[in-house]
């Protein structure tokens, strides 16, 4: 494994997307998943799309080119419904993929809108049957009367095409809207999470699931908190966490009882007075949270930090870091225009020893763990000649602003960086802007 | 005085956030509303507890007029203070874990209950053996209001009964009760007292209530006999329906109000501003309710 990323330096690699300014709302990209080789990159958008990116067989031998992904698959997912009963209008924006652990030459993910889960299976085809006796080459059938022999069909090479087919449809579950999908360690089964809901399914079962955590309450005018995400353990098949709006994680053991309402284990920072605002429950409000490669730790991000916690540690975390506290003096804009609703993911490096996440003006930070440094980048066309070494980039919150550090002002607060992934063995890195997809790698020596 | 400003503006845009939630692509967004909720009680708390100091530091002389309007303010909040309390008795704040629900009484003395659930807002008297309602007291499941309006002209309105889901049709001025959703029956408790309301400090806007012309994105609340197909479809036709209320005449009053000093809401009569300000009435509840 490469050094971690305070030493590292990052270089661009590739950029897709259009160019253009004026981003189509469709174009929008929602989500962003490398597979568990890393082979494989996986981007859902707001038009309910996915599209499959391959990194390049024939250039992972040679190290400054390995981060080339080119296009290997698209398809639409997920399309706009209608709900009649309600008269509610839903969304195809595909809110989350998950790759299911590769079994055989296919590969498989689960893909979600707001209300259904479909598994995907996209599946390769490069030979096609050719010498059929009673078929023309063009599909017409023979006159059995002028078959005067009889040979053996024989398959052929041909073009590469890459199939995607939903292979289930996992619906009717959620009366709220989905914001979260785990497959299990199990590989069998896997979550589902809505606002109020944990639901269990089973990935040959599509006709019912199991709910294992329920938070409505019997009287909704008492609902103080929703569920904003959910996670399988990535070893323990009986664990999972969920975190609340309130800022609260609890883990679950669903050893303990078929229905998990109350935690095996709650994880809570005491608010620091001194901070109180009149939007203290919307930053303190958990956007997302993921596991450790080791499953030792847990990461959770709200709106103006990470942390990671201890599993064995409840009352607080053990490393907290500031993404953009620059923003605090800004909520009430921030307010005003949306922006602090907006939920940032975070993700871990392969080792754990790097977390990344987003921030405003295209800005994304990484957070060395071991080396207790930080480094905050952009991810901009400007800076995306091909090996092109990112220069770290600086906000300046107030007074001075020195030469090359962006006044917090003068941030782009459209410009948002709301996903990202990391390689799971490599240091390779996909960052998903607005409508455009950057990946970047180690710069190699 | 930059800092109530702030709550003022904080409010309206929280408003009209709730407001052009009703129409997002995808349907209310349960997580943001309920965020939404709680920057407005944050900021009408502040609201409150700053114009309750300043009430409290009123200046050594003053004319008879002012004092007069300051007397009647003052008791004005107290009796919005009786509502808030009975308003609130379930909502939890960062201020205190539980709301009691407790009513000022004039005569005898009642203990105040910190009750668990909306459905059980009672008080204990410990003169009688029985649970009961006083009159100050509103049950939490049942809050039918029976108030007249000086509006002597036909009107017809529906209104929605934001506790109850009663759904019922406002003829000059006055409600009746058309049909009931599915009974919330408290547990242990009675609540079928009504509470009537000293109208001499309370005028009712008929603009507060749903018009039956207003097209409403979302279905009403259905009669008792449908509300048991599907309590989830249900509670989000709920929601849907409480912010339904926010979409009649009153929310262009709140709106416009972040202008309006407190003292010119007084002189006004727009109920539902007061009622919502300082009472936590209908429109707050259904913010609660996220």
């Amino acid at each position: 494994m490469a050094a971690p990323g305070g030493d590292m330096q990052w270089c661009f690699s590739q950029v897709k997307g259009a160019i253009d300014d004026d981003v189509a709302e469709a174009d929008i990209i929602s989500t962003v998943e490398f597979n568990h080789t890393g082979e494989l990159l996986a981007t859902g958008d707001k038009g309910g799309r996915v599209v499959i990116f391959q990194q390049e067989i024939e250039n992972k031998s040679l190290p400054q080119f390995r981060s080339e992904y080119n296009v290997y698959s698209t398809f639409q997912s997920h399309e706009p419904e209608f709900d009649y009963l309600k008269s509610l209008e839903i969304e195809e924006k595909i809110n989350k993929i998950r790759w299911l652990p590769q079994k055989n030459a296919a590969q498989f993910l689960l893909s979600t809108n707001d209300k259904t889960i479909k598994l995907w299976k996209i599946s390769e085809r490069d030979k096609r049957p050719d010498g059929y006796n009673l078929k023309e080459d063009d599909g017409r059938y023979k006159d059995p009367n002028s078959i005067t022999s009889l040979r053996v069909p024989v398959l052929i090479p041909m073009d590469l095409m890459v199939e995607a087919s939903p292979r289930r449809v996992f619906a009717n579950a959620h009366t709220y809207h989905i914001n979260s999908v785990s497959v299990n360690s199990d590989h069998e089964t896997y979550l589902s999470a809505d606002d109020l809901r944990v639901n269990l399914w089973h990935l040959e079962i599509t006709d019912r699931s199991f709910n294992i955590v329920d938070i409505k309450p019997t009287n909704m005018e008492e609902l103080t908190e929703v569920i904003t995400a959910a996670e399988f353990h990535p070893h323990q098949c009986n664990t999972f966490v969920y975190s609340s709006s309130k800022g609260i994680i609890r883990l679950c053991d669903m050893r303990e009882s078929a229905l998990c309402d109350r935690h095996t284990k709650l994880f809570e920072e005491p608010e620091d007075p001194s901070n109180r605002s009149f939007f203290s429950e919307i930053i303190s409000s958990i956007s997302d949270v993921k596991f450790s490669h080791s499953g030792r730790y847990m990461m959770t991000r709200d709106y103006l930090s990470v942390k990671i916690w201890d599993l064995n540690m409840e009352n607080r975390p053990v490393e907290t870091y500031q993404v953009h506290e620059y923003l605090r003096s800004k909520l009430c804009s921030l307010y005003e225009n949306d922006c602090i609703f907006d939920k940032f993911e975070c993700c871990w490096n392969g080792n754990d020893s790097v977390v990344m996440t987003g921030s405003y003006n295209n800005f994304f930070r990484m957070f060395d763990r071991s080396q207790r440094r930080d480094v905050m980048l952009e991810a901009s066309r400007e800076n995306s000649k091909p090996m092109q070494v990112l220069k770290p980039r600086k906000v300046c919150a107030g007074g001075k602003r020195k030469k090359d550090e962006i006044s917090v002002d003068s941030l782009d607060f459209n410009k948002k960086i709301l996903h990202t992934a990391w390689h799971p063995q490599d240091n390779i890195i996909a960052v998903a802007t607005t409508n455009n997809l950057y990946i970047f790698q180690d710069k190699v020596n | 005085m930059e800092c109530a400003f702030e709550a003022q503006n904080l409010i309206s845009i929280s408003l009209r956030k709730i407001q052009s939630s009703r129409t997002q692509r995808g349907g209310i967004k349960l997580h943001k509303n309920l965020l939404v909720t709680y920057v407005l009680r944050n900021a009408r708390q502040f609201y409150m507890n700053k114009n309750v100091s300043q009430a409290q530091r009123s200046p050594p002389y003053e004319d008879a007029a002012a004092v007069r309007e300051k007397q009647e303010y003052l008791e004005l909040m107290g009796s919005f203070t009786e509502l808030a309390d009975d308003f609130y008795c379930n909502f939890t704040g960062a201020e205190s874990d539980s709301w009691h629900c407790g009513a000022h009484q004039h005569n005898g003395q009642l203990t105040e209950v910190q009750h668990q659930d909306a459905s059980s807002c009672v008080l204990v008297s410990p003169n009688e053996s029985d649970l009961m309602l006083s009159e100050a007291c509103w049950s939490c499941a049942d809050k039918s209001w029976e108030l007249p309006v000086p509006n002597t002209q036909a009107n017809q309105k529906t209104v929605l009964d934001l506790d109850t889901h009663v759904v019922t049709t406002v003829s000059n001025g006055y409600f009746h009760s058309d049909c009931c959703a599915q009974p919330r029956q408290p547990q242990g408790a009675q609540c079928h007292k009504k509470r009537k309301m000293d109208t001499s400090y309370f005028i009712v806007d008929p603009e507060f209530y749903l018009p039956d012309f207003v097209p409403v994105p979302f279905k009403r609340m259905r009669s008792d006999d449908d509300s048991h197909s599907d309590s989830d479809q249900l509670d989000n036709t709920n929601i849907s329906n409480l912010i339904s209320v926010l979409g009649s005449g009153g929310l262009s009053e709140f709106v416009s109000w972040q202008q309006t000093d407190l003292e010119q809401i007084f002189g006004t009569q727009t109920i539902c501003l007061k009622h919502t300000l300082f009472t936590g009435s209908g429109w707050t509840r259904a913010i609660e309710a996220f």
